[in-house]
């Protein structure tokens, strides 16, 4: 049967060390091997029964339990003070039969796929590419687990797609130690898996578009992420450009999205009248300190899949506008972690030379983004049509109240259906500002603590309209946050929560994230 | 008068950069493009290998007789290998090349492919 290690820790931290947070445990599971139970169905109900067991630990103890996924996120929401778990050796997949399938669904079984919680984003590609067909979209790498993926609302720059979550059309979730607390939710409105699956998988079934829509970005805080059914299509290229081009073109195709009438056009990306193609991927570089006529942009266009294109990965290796954070590490290297040095290159520095143009999958293009060292992100989700004012007052601020050693980007992500989804207008521009952590004492700069405290207050200032990113640093416990960005979805999110979870079990998935952002009020009286 | 013997000097400078050379080194890293490293969440260290589960070969190999060639068999699981560091030094280069390639130094950093994946 699978087996679970613990560890007495004390303290947990991120991978890009934001922490450490104090920490009493960590659980690693592992799976029972293939050669004892040949069955992944099998195999996958061997492991709800050890997460089970742990849960029932936990409870009896009155103490919190929670996964951590791959720990890429840059606060600690993922964080829980007594239990925390790793999920990443529990990393099953199969392919959906056709008699799983609900009679009548819309979903084809070929494009289904069920991947347990600990897959991270590159399995998930390998697996997916053996059988010709790809997710419709991943962050700007590929480390984090599924599980981690949705429940903080990871997204790209695919700006007609969505975020990781919306490829997602099933939950299979651990909400307690009984059996019936392995639970099975689905939209209603969009009918998936039958009831033959759900058996399958000793779980009850649910559908609900309101509780799938909320517990989709759950913030950990919907019980144990157990396994997903996502949606996939067919294989396919991304044909990647970088480009320097007039900054106020760049911002124009920002805030329109008009692509068609646009004077950026790319030679082979235009229709047959010569108007521009809407691509696939857009993002903008910005560094807020240089005065600059123009900006570095990436585009990218969906192709049809064919074999034969140049290994795309030496490129991808040496191409520096792949994340942010990769590269502002490349502007910064120079100054070996002197901030004043660095901060008096950035205000004399335009950004390098565009990269080579690069063909490949969605899984080469995202390809592994290696350890940067000690870093921040903030990311605020603005309507695009509001990119353009809400870069004027970031930059302004990181000017008047900074400098801080960061550089910005923005990308582009369709609506997102989750309830608490920070990609929550028709597109949202998500504004970026990475870089790496300082100390402003020694540097007579201001806090990062400050500087998101500011962001908050200048864009409410300016009454634009925002979200954050659930998994990046922010002032999560700014008085009215979550009500101000997400108004009666607030409400709803709780509301949901409350309906599928007992008090106990609200208070078992629960963190101190979830208590800053007031997030782990608990309902009562909600009926199920 | 006596004559001044410039070679003492000099030979100790020499004997010097030598032992300094010894441990000098360099390391050459193989990794799987497509594979996906074993992880271990509980690594911090400030590199390459944070967030991997590293399996570190530290020995010297003696051999036998006519034995040229050797192989070491390490488990890695149902997958095989995800990266390979081998670090060579001079020390470990000379002392091969006295021994004949009898005794070899052997410094290996491996990271295993995740199970399953």
């Amino acid at each position: 049967m699978a087996t679970t290690i613990k560890q007495s820790i004390g303290t947990w931290d991120t991978l890009h060390e934001n922490g450490p947070f104090p920490t009493k445990n960590l659980f690693i599971t592992s799976l029972e091997s293939e050669g004892n139970i040949p069955s992944v169905t099998d195999r996958y109900n061997d492991a709800a029964e050890e997460i089970q067991r742990l849960l029932r630990e936990a409870l009896s103890l009155g103490q919190g339990f929670r996964a951590i996924g791959s720990r890429w996120s840059l606060n600690d929401i993922a964080h829980q003070r007594d239990n925390l778990h790793v999920n990443a050796k529990m990393n099953l997949k199969k392919t959906i039969a056709a008699d799983e399938i609900e009679p009548g669904s819309s979903f084809q079984p070929d494009y289904l796929f069920f991947f347990q919680c600990g897959n991270i984003i590159k399995e998930m590609h390998n697996f997916l590419a053996s059988k010709g067909k790809a997710m419709h979209t991943t962050g700007a790498s590929n480390g984090q687990t599924i599980a981690g993926c949705i429940s903080t609302g990871v997204h790209g720059s695919a700006l007609n797609t969505g975020s990781v979550q919306d490829c997602v059309v099933g939950l299979n979730l651990i909400i307690g130690p009984d059996p019936q607390d392995n639970v099975y939710l689905e939209r209603e409105s969009q009918p998936v898996m039958n009831e033959r699956f759900v058996q399958s998988i000793h779980a009850r079934l649910i559908r609900s578009d309101e509780l799938f829509n909320a517990a989709l970005v759950g913030l950990g805080s919907f019980g144990f992420i157990h396994g997903v059914v996502i949606e996939t299509e067919d294989r396919f290229l991304l044909k990647r450009y970088v480009r320097k081009i007039n900054k106020d073109l760049a911002l124009e195709l920002a805030t329109t999205l008009n692509f068609h009438d646009s004077l950026f056009k790319i030679p082979g990306e235009t229709d047959a009248a010569g108007h521009g193609l809407l691509p696939y991927h857009y993002k903008v570089f910005i560094n807020p300190y240089v005065t600059d006529t123009d900006y570095v942009i990436e585009a990218m266009y969906k192709k049809p899949f064919q074999q034969g294109y140049p290994d795309p990965i030496p490129a991808i290796k040496k191409s520096i506008y792949r994340d942010l954070i990769l590269l502002f590490t490349k502007i910064a290297e120079s100054c070996q972690n002197n901030i004043p040095k660095l901060i008096k290159l950035l205000e004399k520095s335009i950004l390098p030379p565009p990269d080579l143009e690069i063909t490949g999958t969605l899984g080469e293009i995202f390809w592994d983004a290696g350890y940067q060292g000690p870093a921040y992100a903030c990311s605020v989700g603005i309507d695009h049509r509001d990119s353009g004012r809400a870069l004027d007052v970031l930059v302004k601020l990181a000017k008047e109240e900074g400098p801080i050693p960061g550089i910005y980007a923005m990308r582009f992500v369709k609506q997102s259906k989750a309830t608490l989804a920070f990609t929550k207008f028709p597109v949202t521009c998500m504004l970026e500002i990475d870089g790496i952590t300082w100390t402003p004492h020694n540097n007579k700069m201001i806090s990062l603590q400050r500087f998101s405290t500011r962001m908050i207050e200048v864009l409410k200032a300016n009454n634009i309209p925002f979200t954050l990113h659930w998994g990046k640093n922010a002032d999560w416990s700014f008085p009215g946050l979550v009500e101000h960005m997400y108004g009666p979805n607030a409400a709803a999110w709780k509301q949901q929560r409350s309906s599928l979870l007992s008090r106990q079990q609200a208070a078992l998935f629960s963190n101190d994230f979830l208590v800053s952002t007031k997030l782990d009020e608990y309902v009562g009286n909600v009926p199920v | 008068m006596k004559k001044q013997n410039y070679w003492i000097p000099l030979y100790h400078i020499f004997l010097l950069a030598a032992i300094a050379l010894l441990p000098s080194c360099y390391s050459v890293r193989l990794i799987s493009r497509d594979g996906i490293p074993e992880p271990d969440y509980t690594n911090n260290s400030q590199d390459f290998y944070k967030n991997k589960q590293v399996h570190v070969l530290d020995t010297t190999i003696r051999l036998k007789g006519p034995e040229g060639d050797f192989t070491m068999i390490q488990n890695c699981g149902s997958g095989g290998f995800y990266s390979l560091e081998y670090r060579s030094t001079l020390g470990g280069v000379l002392l091969s090349a006295i021994t004949f390639g009898k005794v070899r130094k052997v410094k290996v950093k491996y990271v295993c492919l995740k199970e399953g994946s």
